[in-house]
């Protein structure tokens, strides 16, 4: 039973881009796994990796210079680091897809929205143009834009429903998941709302997990039931929604909560968390988070702490709790 | 309710073509170019009705006459009627202009796109090739083809394609390097297009601009060609008809028949002319940002 509800797990994956100014650690010994129908968040500052993982999942980490070096991407059991480049295309889009970061650039300006969310369509079901447009058409009711809208260019949408259109390319072929990079980030806060709504609606009508990569904690806090926090490509801290929320352990998450303006709690200043990221290519010794640390001991500049549960289902790396 | 808005057909889609058309007869000065295009393309068609005299007809008590009503544009040292050879021109023109530029542009896109996309060492093997042929002057390159398969038109068009090959690479490869990395390119990667279909549906069409602006200005180019290639010999054999090779014959007559180098000459001026004002009002057409 176990094994069927998972529908995703990562272990021990690690993926470097190799430059000239020397190999960038972006994403270093991660593993989380996320059941069907879960949605889970995956938030860090800008260069904490998250982007990078998305990709490695997807199988579209740019080579060169990248590289997967490490570790294990299990989807239903297979290991997507060891399927074909045939395999991996016929799996993209229908069994797992992506909602880009900004809806202006990844819609193509010159291709009416209906052909674009049929070409999905027809790259991965034998269906005439005809039903594929009509299938097109239902999802873009779907989504809330009426269908007479289909022939229309990208450029005579706004933003919000440009996403709408973007969400709906994403679940043309109801995949099993949705990787959702900083989807709402290019969107203004009332149409953020909205289309986090919609996302969760339709996630809940198809089924669909979903990994949504965000730096914003207070969107996963609206649609996640599980939160992994990154760090310098690690993963600092991961559990439910209450125990990194309620019960925040890493020194880094607390920083990050410390950072954000509260209506319950009168404070005259935030606090932000000094310093600033460090280099991927050259990352601190031991815990890369203790030049930043409040907490810092002289033991965590020399060791690199492991994962520890603290509570079921609560990872921290962190050498306060080892 | 949804799948009975979907099925009532109100996607009522304006398909590309006729949106293009739309925008493009507004265009005034596009249209203009376009009827000159068809009244060029309907005269090669009914040449043998159009053209009075035959275009080899020799008159020998006719030669070098200025223009009348019996010869609209005079008759060259044969006696040959110029208009009925300047309605036949149009034939052979347009027609090594378009085959030649057709086989070159499509060589050419078909390698850039390759070359642009997939960058490294493709790349470089294939805009080195390129630029090893861009290196060899037109008419040596012709010349070689030519002695190798014997003059005629066949080998002026070969020539003429093959030397508009690497412009073609060139400018195809530049703007499939500036689209390849837009977002919209990796999320069809990511929905699981291969790379076929994204050169093909996603990258081709995003470039079609520069490449119709190249296609235009590369007829008049390699209408050209070829009539420097029938001067040498290489080309269009006589007593064929070819406005580039009329001109090149008339230039010894240049000072005291000028009629009979302006004829030709008007006739490859509005043809380029007219390529280019159509082109230029594809281009718009073509571009859905522009449109009102």
């Amino acid at each position: 039973m176990e094994t069927t509800k998972k529908l995703l797990e990562i272990k021990d994956l690690s993926i470097h881009y190799f430059t000239e100014e020397g190999v960038v650690r972006a994403v270093n010994n991660i593993d989380f796994e996320l059941m069907r129908g879960e949605t889970m968040g995956l938030v860090g500052e800008t260069g904490a990796g998250k982007t990078t993982t998305a990709r490695g999942i997807m199988g579209l980490v740019p080579n060169p210079p990248g590289r997967v070096v490490g570790g294990e991407i299990l989807f239903e059991g297979k290991d997507l680091l060891k399927a074909s480049n045939l395999e991996m295309r016929l799996h993209r889009g229908k069994d797992f897809s992506m909602i880009f970061q900004d809806p202006m650039t990844s819609l193509n300006p010159i291709l009416t929205v209906g052909d674009q969310i049929a070409e999905v369509i027809r790259l991965h079901e034998k269906l005439s143009r005809k039903d594929a447009n009509l299938k097109a058409a239902q999802i873009l009711e779907m989504v809330g834009i009426p269908a007479e809208r289909m022939s229309e260019y990208p450029h005579q949408f706004s933003g919000g429903m440009k996403q709408r259109v973007v969400i709906a390319i994403a679940l043309a072929c109801s995949p099993k998941l949705i990787i959702a990079d900083e989807p709402t980030t290019a969107l203004d806060v009332t149409i953020q709302a909205q289309v986090l709504e919609l996302m969760r609606e339709l996630q809940e009508k198809l089924g669909t997990a979903m990994l949504l990569i965000t730096h914003d904690l207070g969107v996963v806090a609206d649609t996640c039931n599980k939160v992994a926090i990154m760090y310098a490509g690690q993963i600092v801290e991961m559990g439910s929604l209450e125990d990194v929320y309620d019960n925040t352990m890493h020194p880094y998450t607390k920083g990050l909560f410390g950072s954000l303006p509260s209506l319950s709690m009168k404070s005259k200043r935030l606090v932000p968390i000094d310093g600033l990221m460090p280099d991927p290519v050259d990352l601190p010794t031991g815990c890369p988070f203790h030049p930043r640390c409040p907490d810092c001991k002289e033991s965590c500049k020399s060791r690199a702490p492991v994962k520890t549960e603290v509570s079921p289902g609560h990872y921290v790396r962190c050498l306060r709790y080892e | 309710m949804i799948k009975k808005q979907a099925e009532h057909g109100h996607i009522k889609k304006r398909s590309q073509f006729q949106e293009t058309w739309k925008r493009l007869s507004k265009n005034r000065l596009a249209m203009v170019g376009l009827a000159i295009l068809a009244v060029l393309v309907i005269t090669a068609i009914f040449a043998d009705l159009i053209a009075p005299y035959p275009y080899d007809e020799q008159d020998y008590n006719a030669t070098l006459q200025s223009p009348s009503l019996e010869h609209l544009m005079g008759t060259d040292e044969y006696g040959r009627d110029i208009f009925s050879r300047v309605v036949y021109g149009s034939r052979t023109s347009l027609y090594v202009g378009f085959i030649s530029l057709t086989g070159g542009a499509l060589i050419g896109c078909i390698f850039g796109a390759i070359a642009g996309f997939f960058g490294g060492k493709t790349d470089n093997i294939i805009m080195r090739t390129c630029d090893v042929l861009h290196g060899i002057p037109q008419i040596v390159l012709a010349i070689a083809i030519a002695s190798t398969i014997g003059p005629g038109i066949t080998s002026a068009l070969i020539a003429v394609a093959v030397s508009s090959v690497p412009n073609f690479a060139r400018v195809v490869r530049a703007a499939t390097m500036t689209v390849r990395d837009q977002e919209y390119v990796e999320a069809s990667a990511s929905l699981g297009g291969n790379n076929t279909h994204i050169i093909i549906h996603h990258i081709f069409p995003n470039i079609l601009a520069p490449i119709i602006v190249q296609a235009t200005l590369g007829i008049g180019k390699s209408i050209l060609l070829c009539a420097s290639l029938s001067f040498l010999g290489l080309g269009v054999q006589p007593p064929m008809p070819e406005w580039g090779s009329m001109l090149s014959n008339a230039r010894t007559f240049m000072r005291d028949y000028s009629y009979m180098v302006i004829s030709p000459g008007i006739a490859i001026m509005l043809t380029v002319l007219a390529l280019n004002l159509f082109g230029d009002g594809l281009r718009d057409a073509l571009d859905p940002k522009l449109k009102k």
